[in-house]
């Protein structure tokens, strides 16, 4: 019963929505459970393994390891040899830093051997683990979760999050493909395309979100040049780019884009804060002086300051942690091992913080400035 | 001088001038913050201590730190705080399985030449730290979102006593999903800044969509990112229902 009037409340809508969801989620698993002729590689899957070896081993620092090896017979799930079983060795540690233990079920990517002999069977080596469902799952939770949690507003998110990514995408295919364009300029439009997009797809079209969008550009912008400033006249003191992966560009430009883009969602949640709580107050009560929305909009800034730089600076340094403790497990010092490691991360989150606590003052005066010409206006 | 002094002691003084007192504490926060993170690392490089045990009890001396040092003990931190460590033994929970089974932990192909000085058999189950990792990058959203959603309860609270359980829990979700666009914004573009280098290195190397989904650094970056939002989302209805309960217990005694 209770489930029948639930569906009738339902409009035609978000019935279709829902089915259109579900289609979705049912193609998308079946897919990756079956999608093996589609790659080039070959994948086999693990039916059977066997332990054939465990050695206790300790390293040059005293760290005490175990080593065991896997002889593992697994199917093959594409190409020409689909069906035949493939024969593999696995070596892997108990920590597992770059080795894996495979289970049953496991589907890995592998290398044939050139066979000799027609008869044998097949030999090959692991190349790699097919990790595509996991994403895919982890996806869907978050998707469903959103949904579920957030409603409409759960679905404005993830719509907003896919827009930045497929942007972010074309953003760097445009600096790679083109020679000449600065990363920092293809950046700073990117920032406000970003801006404008998640801030119009949250908020909606008003003087709120046209306020906030004004305030996370001034104090993105304003940030950008402290941090440069600062960088400039320091002559990057500190700073450890050696340390600093995936480097095939100029490392510093890679790295001040990443900043900017980095503490920009940061930036946009305190001006949106901002706005829409000064709004919220001048539309209560039309004739509040501008001397009450200053002192009120400063106790909104106060109380998110310390938790806006914290989220950031938790997000960035966690990263590292995987680093640090190889490191001081190989008896790098303590001092050396965080300034290599956490140096841009650090920096990264100070700049970060110093965009949020700017745009603060920033968002309040846009803000103010806003609801002045709406006065003037009215 | 140090470029870190040089933007630690402009985001001191900015934090100063905007916030005063309280601008202050926020900033000596990030530094306790720090310590406690620093010490848990060091403490699990121990063999025998476990990474997730270690982790449940930073992310409890962070939320303490985030809530009640700068925001002070009350009825709404409290609640705040005992959502946020709810949620938090449950976003592990399924963390541990996701990183168990996706194989994400450690470090990738892409890493090697970087880890290639350093022996890696040194007795420290990766797969638990890499829980470790997805939680404490999403700790401090978890906890602003806490007291993002508490704060208002309590004051409605106080303006409308008589306000039942439900009614209130119902306001808590409708204020979080106010929130929720902002804070997976902002979650989503801290992981997009920290690997821009990462996605430049798969463009420049074309690497094809199947190796990069498959690649360990990626789908890790990804399964981060996700738990990350399903975390934000989660904190939402377990505040909502902590502090409701809460309230509408100690005011109806």
């Amino acid at each position: 019963m209770v489930w029948k009037d639930k569906l009738k409340k339902m409009s035609q809508k978000q019935i279709l929505l829902y089915a259109l969801i579900g289609i979705c989620l049912a193609a998308s698993v079946l897919f990756v459970h079956y999608n093996h002729p589609f790659y080039d590689r070959p994948i086999a899957k693990v039916i059977k393994i066997e332990l054939t070896d465990t050695t206790k081993v300790t390293d040059m620092h005293e760290n005490e390891d175990r080593l065991f090896t896997q002889r593992i017979i697994a199917q093959l799930k594409n190409g020409d040899q689909k069906g035949r079983l493939i024969h593999l060795t696995n070596q892997y540690s108990s920590s597992k830093a770059y080795d894996q233990q495979y289970r049953v079920g496991d589907e890995l990517f592998v290398s044939i051997d050139a066979n000799r002999n027609e008869n044998s069977h097949l030999t090959g080596t692991i190349q790699g683990v097919k990790r595509d469902k996991y994403v895919l799952m982890a996806a869907w939770v978050f998707i469903l979760t959103l949904l579920l949690i957030g409603k409409k507003q759960g679905l404005l998110s993830i719509i907003s999050l896919a827009v930045n990514s497929i942007l972010l995408s074309y953003a760097l295919d445009v600096y790679l493909h083109t020679s000449g364009i600065s990363l920092l300029i293809i950046c700073g439009i990117s920032i406000i395309l970003f801006t404008t997009i998640s801030l119009l797809l949250v908020n909606g079209f008003n003087e709120k979100t046209y306020a906030a969008i004004v305030a996370t550009l001034l104090g993105t912008f304003m940030s950008l040049l402290i941090t440069y400033l600062v960088m400039q006249f320091t002559s990057e003191q500190g700073l450890r780019y050696e340390e600093m992966q995936f480097v095939t560009r100029p490392y510093k430009v890679v790295f001040m884009a990443g900043v900017f883009i980095g503490s920009l969602g940061a930036v946009m949640d305190v001006a949106i804060t901002m706005s829409s709580s000064i709004f919220g107050l001048y539309e209560k009560n039309n004739n509040i002086s501008i001397k009450a929305l200053k002192a009120s909009g400063m106790e909104i800034g106060k109380d998110i300051m310390g938790t806006m730089t914290n989220i950031l600076f938790f997000a960035y340094i966690s990263g590292s942690i995987p680093m640090l403790i190889l490191y001081l497990k190989n008896a790098s010092p303590l001092m050396f091992t965080l300034s290599m490691n956490l140096s841009l991360e650090l920096a990264r989150a100070l700049a970060g913080g110093i965009g949020i606590v700017m745009t603060i003052p920033i968002g309040l005066y846009t803000t103010i400035f806003f609801i002045k010409r709406k006065r003037a206006r009215a | 001088m140090n470029t870190l002094f040089w933007l630690g002691t402009i985001l001191f003084i900015l934090m100063v001038l905007v916030g005063g007192k309280k601008g202050a504490r926020s900033f000596l926060a990030i530094f306790f913050n720090f310590g406690v993170l620093i010490l848990t690392i060091l403490i699990m490089l121990i063999p025998k201590a476990d990474p997730i045990i270690l982790t449940l009890i930073a992310s409890t001396l962070i939320s303490c730190i985030s809530l009640f040092y700068i925001n002070g003990v009350s009825t709404k931190t409290i609640t705040a705080f005992i959502s946020s460590i709810a949620t938090v033994v449950i976003l592990l929970f399924f963390i541990v399985i996701v990183t168990e089974n996706a194989m994400i932990q450690g470090f990738g192909e892409e890493e090697a030449e970087g880890i290639s000085a350093f022996s890696l058999y040194i007795g420290i189950d990766f797969v638990k730290i890499g829980a470790s990792v997805i939680i404490m990058s999403t700790i401090g959203a978890i906890t602003d979102t806490a007291i993002a959603i508490s704060s208002p309860m309590r004051e409605i609270f106080h303006h409308h006593p008589s306000i039942s359980r439900k009614d209130l829990f119902a306001f808590g979700l409708r204020m979080g999903r106010d929130l929720l666009g902002t804070s997976t914004n902002t979650l989503f573009f801290a992981f997009f800044g920290s690997y821009l280098a990462l996605l430049i290195w798969f463009k420049d190397l074309s690497y094809s969509i199947d190796q990069i989904v498959n690649s360990k650094i990626f789908s890790a970056e990804m399964i981060a990112i996700f738990f990350a939002g399903i975390g934000v989302a989660s904190t939402i209805p377990i505040t909502s229902w902590v502090t409701a309960y809460f309230l509408v217990k100690k005011g109806r005694k």
